[in-house]
């Protein structure tokens, strides 16, 4: 029983986390070592971008941004995973577009419908 | 004369009522192949027989076929008034899907619902798939599909559990719940709420057959994390060997008890997926407890065409001889952007009495291992 609530807790802590915008996921790359060379500055700028287009996307609800990466390289981003309508595949590429410091977008976006939808 | 005059005027009303609707979709889904499995059973008895290897036309590769109903109306102020009615068919007899009675179809047997949605989220009442499926499929790489995917493995842990598979009362969690209440919160910074209330209808026990479940979930930078608590009281009424033997009446025990963690990451074309769940009859804790695991991995190689793998654990924790490994691997080709082909294989290797499927309602012997493999195509209107 403790062990169930000890997993209940650790699930929700997660989440908190993950929800608090903390989420460091490139916080083991070697680049983000201060005092490396120029590419690091690239990857850098790079992963600021990108977290400037998930923000973006992030504000529109009905769009399921764990569904989508976004990889950003020189202002160049490009967009893969799914959307739940094809309406959105355009949209989720209009809203990277609008994004300041983005040049252009290559879409690789698919649309997956969820169980039980049409 | 006055009748003529009632009529007149109830005419009139219903014509008034028809131009407020603002609009009526009807869509659906139909999804056919053809199955080759290596085992089969008649039944989901732990000790059912084998009757050997078999080769048939198969509903449902991706999801089930289905067809509904669903309509909104904009009451103003940013309300609207949805509803929704939606059932799952066989493609192979043109049979509609169970209810949650054994045997018995219904029209809508996944969806029958109204609701409002607005500003403070949705809110639907009526049979409907739960939240906890969605957030499943959302953590799953194989995103819970019939072949081979956490939903047959929660399917597995319902099998051993003693659900029969005639109808959709199932002993640890739900994939349908009739009667239900359902409130889904809006996004807030990618973390959403999800809360389901089914008021059992008993008379004389408040607890009698109702169902509880809160889901939490996140959606955003690549990563879905989903949490699940589901809790049910007189649930899977119906013993395996039903009608033969009498359903057992509502009294309000806690019988049914899902706990479910799951996480998926998207990066480039890749997908990685992992879960852990816990499922239980918290009442008798001797007759059902058991474990799933999952873990997925899937690959887009350009927006037509995407492989998906999966492999899915089941424990029972009462007996260690009980134990189901499953792996599942399917290629899946856009022809356009209403049809897809498909085709998938998949590996079961059950010990004791489990019988985890690799295809949804196609039952596989217990205890031994199963192969399968199935090509299909899935058209949506």
């Amino acid at each position: 029983m403790n062990r169930i609530q000890l997993i209940v807790l650790a699930g929700a802590a997660l989440m908190v986390a993950a929800a608090t915008n903390a989420w460091s996921q490139t916080g083991s790359a070697p680049a983000s070592v201060p005092g490396a060379s120029a590419p690091a500055t690239g990857g850098k700028a790079d992963r600021a971008l990108r977290r400037k287009v998930y923000a973006a996307i992030g504000t529109h609800k009905e769009i399921d941004a764990g569904n989508i990466s976004v990889r950003a390289k020189g202002g160049a981003v490009t967009l893969y995973g799914t959307v739940t309508d094809a309406a959105q595949i355009g949209q989720v590429a209009d809203i990277a577009k609008g994004v300041p410091g983005v040049s252009s977008v290559t879409n690789k976006l698919t649309v997956e419908k969820p169980l039980g939808g049409m | 004369m006055k009748t003529k005059l009632i009529s007149v005027m109830a005419l009139a009303i219903f014509a008034t009522a028809a131009h407020a609707q603002s609009s009526v979709t009807l869509y659906g889904v139909v999804d056919t192949g053809l199955l080759y499995q290596s085992t089969s059973a008649a039944t989901f008895l732990p000790h059912a027989p084998n009757l050997g290897h078999v080769y048939q036309m198969k509903d449902g590769g991706i999801y089930s076929s289905f067809w509904g109903l669903k309509g909104s109306e904009d009451i103003g102020g940013g309300y609207k008034v949805n509803f929704k009615l939606q059932g799952a068919f066989n493609t192979t007899n043109g049979k509609f899907g169970l209810s949650d009675t054994p045997g018995v179809t219904a029209i809508f047997n996944q969806f029958a619902t109204i609701g409002v949605s607005g500003p403070f989220g949705t809110f639907d009442a009526g049979r409907q798939i739960v939240p906890m499926i969605y957030a499943m499929a959302e953590t799953d790489v194989r995103s819970a599909q019939y072949f081979g995917s956490i939903l047959t493995a929660w399917l597995g842990m319902n099998q051993a559990a003693g659900w029969p598979g005639t109808s959709t009362n199932a002993p640890i969690g739900a994939l349908y719940d009739s009667n239900a209440l359902v409130y889904n919160s809006p996004k807030f910074y990618g973390a959403s709420l999800a809360l389901e209330y089914a008021p059992g209808g008993v008379a004389g026990h408040f607890q009698g057959g109702t169902r509880e479940s809160a889901v939490l979930k996140y959606s955003n930078y690549g990563l879905n994390l989903s949490a699940v608590y589901y809790n049910g009281h007189d649930t899977n009424p119906y013993p395996l060997t039903y009608p033969a033997a009498p359903a057992i009446p509502a009294t309000g025990v806690d019988n049914n008890r899902l706990y479910y963690f799951g996480a998926m990451y998207t990066i480039s074309g890749f997908s990685i997926s992992a879960s852990y769940a816990l499922g239980k009859n918290p009442a008798h804790t001797n007759t059902a407890d058991f474990e799933m695991i999952s873990g997925g991995l899937g690959y887009q190689f350009n927006p037509r065409f995407k492989v998906t793998s999966g492999y899915y654990y089941l424990k029972d924790r009462n007996n260690s001889a009980n134990h189901s490994g499953e792996f599942a691997i399917g290629a899946e080709y856009n022809l356009s952007q209403r049809t897809r082909a498909y085709a998938q294989v998949g590996y079961v290797d059950n010990k004791g009495t489990m019988n985890q499927t690799i295809v949804y309602g196609a039952p596989v012997a217990p205890g031994t291992s199963t192969t399968a493999a199935m090509i299909g195509i899935r058209h949506s209107f």
